[in-house]
């Protein structure tokens, strides 16, 4: 094949490869060693104030305990939904998988193990160590979270995460009994009502539909045993009862056939409750976030390789795979904001989400205009750093969580918020652009000054573009907080933090006007930019103080501190003599110029 | 050779350059983060007055009691800053439809800062706590205290002295307006701990009431902003030529104590400061909603009656979340809750200058909108020009 015939083919390939690979996630996998383990993760339940599918629940259970979606066990990988299943069902099953994630030296001597390259630890190994682990996390838990040790944050969160693993253990039936059938059976009997109560109590998700029609209260398993005391069973009790008999047992036909009708059960008293789950099921199969990393991955390598070979083919190549990562990223947020009936951006995992896709869209938009290559590698590490920021940021577990009341306005979250985060991520990519440019500058053989013209002005535009919305943003939230709060302005962390982009971005513009700073100058201060813009939607957050300190977090700081170190570091090499590390560079190009 | 110019026009290009905004800028990004960064400290209250609504910043140079101005204060950044936009403005924009953008955009800008000055100096911030069923004609302020002097002879009609904080803190006598009573403040502390009398304790100055046996402790103000100092005082009501004794006062005592004078019955009492309004507040339901399942709240929301009779006004509102009341000036927000979901509490602020940001965020919004566009409009023409060049 010529080059030419490849060069109108090969992207179009890549791109229907990518998207076709997205697609093909959301088919429904088959079944697992005969379960119908898909059917049974379908199921609606109610937890954390929302209508979800247990699978839902399972995967962000594990993200929690584990930092991961599956489990590796005995050479198999077990889905959330089959880990989930053997915590409720078959508890001694589940006690020898390996469920936590634990890297804390002192955690670990705590617990009689040694530090070795094993980071994943059953529960059967901390259940002789569990009275200490409370007692140590009850010391540390008075302690303000931010002065804590890491000694002290640790056994804190190995505590919150074994007492999330004993909720669920305890959610459809008593860890130690015989099984929900037996406590059905045992409804009346001497004990339990206390039985009954703990159930009520420790249930992490109610999987009962509420009984009149209309009402949102679902119901625990033990509020509907014990309202079930006298009179006829719930059917979806008994649907439970069979589910979990027919897993203990490892009996797949009986548990296919009890999920299927549970499911039928539900879909007639709830069928609105059954498509919301399905619809999100379908979501966190689909992964949409974690492919379209990949795929920007893909095309930051295709154009890595474009610069030393083939420019022709495989530049028009990692452009269509970006745009395919756009496609697959843009379905994920729009899958988000219907699931959620939310505005995009609802919180700092959501916020990273949204900063990546608008980082990509104007990206493309420039690489449309200029064609340099510039705006699809700045545009994909763009969309590829800001998945892997959301990716740690999942840790918190649901990332659709409620929102608590005062954020609870659809108007203000598409207006100021939206704008906020879209000036965020016009500086960032801003950012991005200067550091390229830097990159460019030091390690680009014959640096062509017209390409670097066509950098800086891509960089000004968005500048300027970067200052409109945070402005507005800004602005916009001085409004909803005179609504809500009775102040336009009241110097609170957030607010300041969004200032100072606006006043960078606007000395930069007005040093650029003035002349004070030149194409180094502006590139530098852009790089600043990221720094800013960082300290503004995370370091605010750490500070813990303020109205809008929804969002704290610890574990960050040091992320955040390598960050702005390389920054700093970065906009050093920009101002630095082009190469100035290659003495002879200089020499050479004295020569190359005729005199 | 260059002309020396003369100072004037030299003072008038310093305040015109456009360095002088990028250094005001700049002293501002300082400003807001060291503000930022103290309120961990001080409290957001405390930070604001120390480095925004300042003229300087001052440093107390430890052990003199001096304070050195150590870096300029945001209220005079902004004030140059505004200056400095406005003279720019007169001298370099020219009136053209190519930087008509600008000029809106800075118009705005004046406004914004013209607003924070006009809500830093005239905003006053005011609670209504109220429980459901109460009807309450006045709103309290969250940080000033004052002492009530109440006539209640007469059970129908209480006639109600407040003598605020700053009077009791720098007068050593203070004389009721048509009233035979002088008051002589003995002792005046803004913020104080009270204890029952231990043995070992000095005298107290009080002669009467309570006061007698309680010590009281001074302690430093607090900084952070949902706390509340707990003053306390020594008055001593003097009428006719007769002391009525030494009282103590504070708003951490509950009952309010009297005295009688000629017959007439007199309450003294430290409270909140209170302002009295010409309507009428009834509380008639707080709802406290919560998601689910969990203790994750969903709304807040009041349900009062206004009463107005100088107006013919009686009607319901529903004050929740993003929908304040704005009435007669004031503006009614939710702010908290407690006694088990019975008690709201309201803030109710008072701001004239209100409406500026919002005249201020169009005017801006619609000046970048049209600065931009011409300009990319024109380099998008003059791309073009280069493709055809080439």
């Amino acid at each position: 094949m010529t080059l030419a015939r490849m060069k109108g083919f090969l992207p179009l390939l890549a791109f229907l490869l990518a998207v076709g690979a997205a697609l093909f996630t959301l088919f429904p996998p088959g079944l697992s060693h005969g379960f119908d383990i898909d059917g049974f993760g379908h199921l609606p339940v109610l937890e954390g104030g929302r209508v979800k599918p247990i699978d839902s629940v399972a995967r962000n259970s594990l993200l929690m305990i584990r930092s991961k979606q599956t489990v590796r066990y005995q050479g198999r990988t077990l889905s959330a939904d089959e880990w989930l299943l053997d915590v409720m069902f078959r508890p001694q099953v589940a006690d020898a998988e390996p469920s936590f994630y634990i890297d804390d030296p002192d955690v670990l001597g705590l617990l009689g193990l040694r530090q070795t390259s094993e980071r994943y630890f059953p529960f059967s190994a901390l259940a002789p160590h569990l009275a200490e682990i409370q007692e140590q996390a009850q010391l540390a838990q008075p302690i303000d979270a931010r002065q804590r040790t890491r000694f002290q944050s640790a056994i804190v969160n190995l505590f919150d995460r074994a007492y999330l693993y004993y909720r669920l253990r305890n959610t459809l039936q008593s860890g130690g009994s015989r099984g929900l059938s037996a406590e059905i059976a045992d409804r009346a009997s001497a004990g339990a009502a206390e039985r009954e109560d703990m159930l009520a109590q420790l249930a992490l998700f109610r999987p009962l539909p509420p009984l009149k029609l209309g009402s949102d209260s679902w119901r625990s398993v033990g509020e509907a045993l014990r309202s079930g005391d006298s009179g006829p069973v719930d059917p979806v009790l008994e649907g439970l009862a069979a589910i979990g008999a027919a897993y203990a047992d490892e009996d797949a036909p009986r548990f296919n056939q009890a999920v299927g009708s549970l499911r039928d059960r539900l879909i007639g008293a709830r069928p609105q409750a059954v498509r919301a789950a399905r619809n999100e099921m379908f979501f966190n199969r689909a992964e949409p976030f974690y492919l379209g990393m990949v795929i920007y991955t893909l095309a930051l390598l295709a154009l890595f390789v474009s610069w030393l070979w083939l420019p022709q083919v495989l530049q028009p190549v990692s452009f269509a795979l970006l745009v395919a990562g756009a496609v697959v990223h843009t379905a994920g947020l729009v899958a988000r904001v219907l699931l959620q009936g939310r505005p995009p951006v609802t919180n700092l995992y959501s916020s990273a989400i949204f900063v990546g896709w608008v980082a990509v869209l104007i990206g493309i938009v420039l690489e449309r205009l200029y064609r340099r290559g510039f705006g699809t590698a700045v545009a994909a590490a763009s969309g590829f750093a800001s998945l892997i920021v959301a990716h740690h940021l999942t840790g918190d577990g649901d990332t659709m969580e409620m929102m608590r009341a005062v954020l609870d306005s659809n108007f203000w979250l598409a207006t100021h918020v939206v704008s906020i985060t879209v000036g965020y991520s016009g500086t960032f990519l801003a950012g991005a652009f200067a550091i390229g440019y830097t990159f460019r500058r030091h390690l680009g053989r014959n640096v062509d000054p017209v390409a670097s013209k066509a950098l800086v002005s891509m960089t000004y535009g968005v500048i300027c573009f970067a200052l409109f919305f945070s402005f507005v943003g800004t602005v916009l939230g001085g409004i909803w907080a005179d609504q809500s709060w009775g102040r336009f302005w009241g110097w609170d962390p957030k607010e300041n933090g969004a200032l100072l982009i606006v006043l960078w971005n606007a000395i930069i513009l007005h040093a650029r006007w003035g002349g004070y700073a030149r194409e180094r100058g502006i590139m530098a201060m852009a790089i600043f930019g990221n720094i800013i813009t960082s300290l503004s939607w995370f370091g605010v957050n750490m500070l813990g103080i303020g109205l809008h300190s929804y969002g704290f977090m610890d574990k960050a700081f040091w992320a955040l501190a390598v960050f702005i170190g390389s920054q700093l570091v970065l906009m050093g090499l920009c101002l630095a003599p082009a190469q100035f590390w290659r003495p002879h560079v200089e020499a050479r190009e004295r020569l190359a110029k005729p005199a | 050779m260059k002309n020396k110019s003369s100072w004037p026009s030299r003072l008038w290009d310093v305040i015109t350059s456009l360095k002088l905004t990028i250094v005001c800028l700049a002293l501002l990004m300082v400003l807001v983060i060291a503000c930022t960064l103290a309120q961990v400290n001080l409290g957001t209250l405390g930070a604001v007055n120390l480095y925004i609504r300042s003229f300087f910043v001052w440093w107390d140079v430890p052990g003199t009691g001096w304070a050195i101005a150590v870096f300029p204060g945001g209220a005079l950044v902004g004030l140059v800053l505004g200056v400095n936009l406005l003279a720019a403005q007169f001298r370099r924009l020219e009136l053209s439809w190519k930087k008509s953008g600008l000029w809106i955009v800075h118009a705005g800008l004046i406004l914004l800062f013209v607003g924070e000055f006009v809500s830093s100096a005239m905003q006053v911030d005011a609670q209504l706590a109220i429980e459901q069923g109460q009807t309450l004609n006045y709103v309290e302020s969250p940080r000033e205290l004052e002492l009530a002097v109440t006539d209640v002879t007469d059970p129908a009609y209480d006639d109600v002295y407040g003598i605020p904080e700053s009077m009791l803190e720098h007068s050593d006598e203070v004389k009721l307006p048509n009233k035979p009573i002088t008051l002589r403040v003995k002792g005046y502390f803004p913020n104080a701990e009270l204890s029952k009398r231990a043995p070992g304790d000095p005298p107290s100055m009080a002669t009467a009431g309570v006061g007698t046996g309680v010590t009281v402790r001074e302690l430093p103000a607090v900084t952070s902003d949902d706390q509340m100092n707990r003053g306390a005082a020594f008055v001593e009501p003097v009428a006719g030529g007769r002391s009525y004794g030494t009282w103590l006062v504070s708003n951490t005592l509950g009952a309010p104590q009297s005295f009688t004078h000629e017959g007439r019955t007199y309450t003294l009492a430290l409270r909140a400061r209170r302002e009295y309004l010409p309507y009428a507040v009834t509380l008639k339901q707080f709802r406290h909603d919560v998601y689910p399942g969990t203790d994750i709240p969903k709304n807040f929301s009041s349900l009062v009656h206004i009463e107005n009779p100088s107006r013919g006004e009686a009607r319901d509102v529903l004050i929740y979340m993003n929908q304040p009341l704005r009435y007669l000036g004031k503006t009614f927000y939710q702010a908290s809750f407690g006694k088990g979901d019975t008690l709201s509490v309201l803030q109710v602020v008072q701001n004239p200058g209100w409406l500026l940001p919002y005249i201020s965020c169009v005017l801006v919004t619609t000046g970048l909108l049209i600065h931009f566009a011409i300009s990319l409009l024109r380099s998008l023409k003059r791309r073009r020009a280069a493709l055809e060049a080439t």
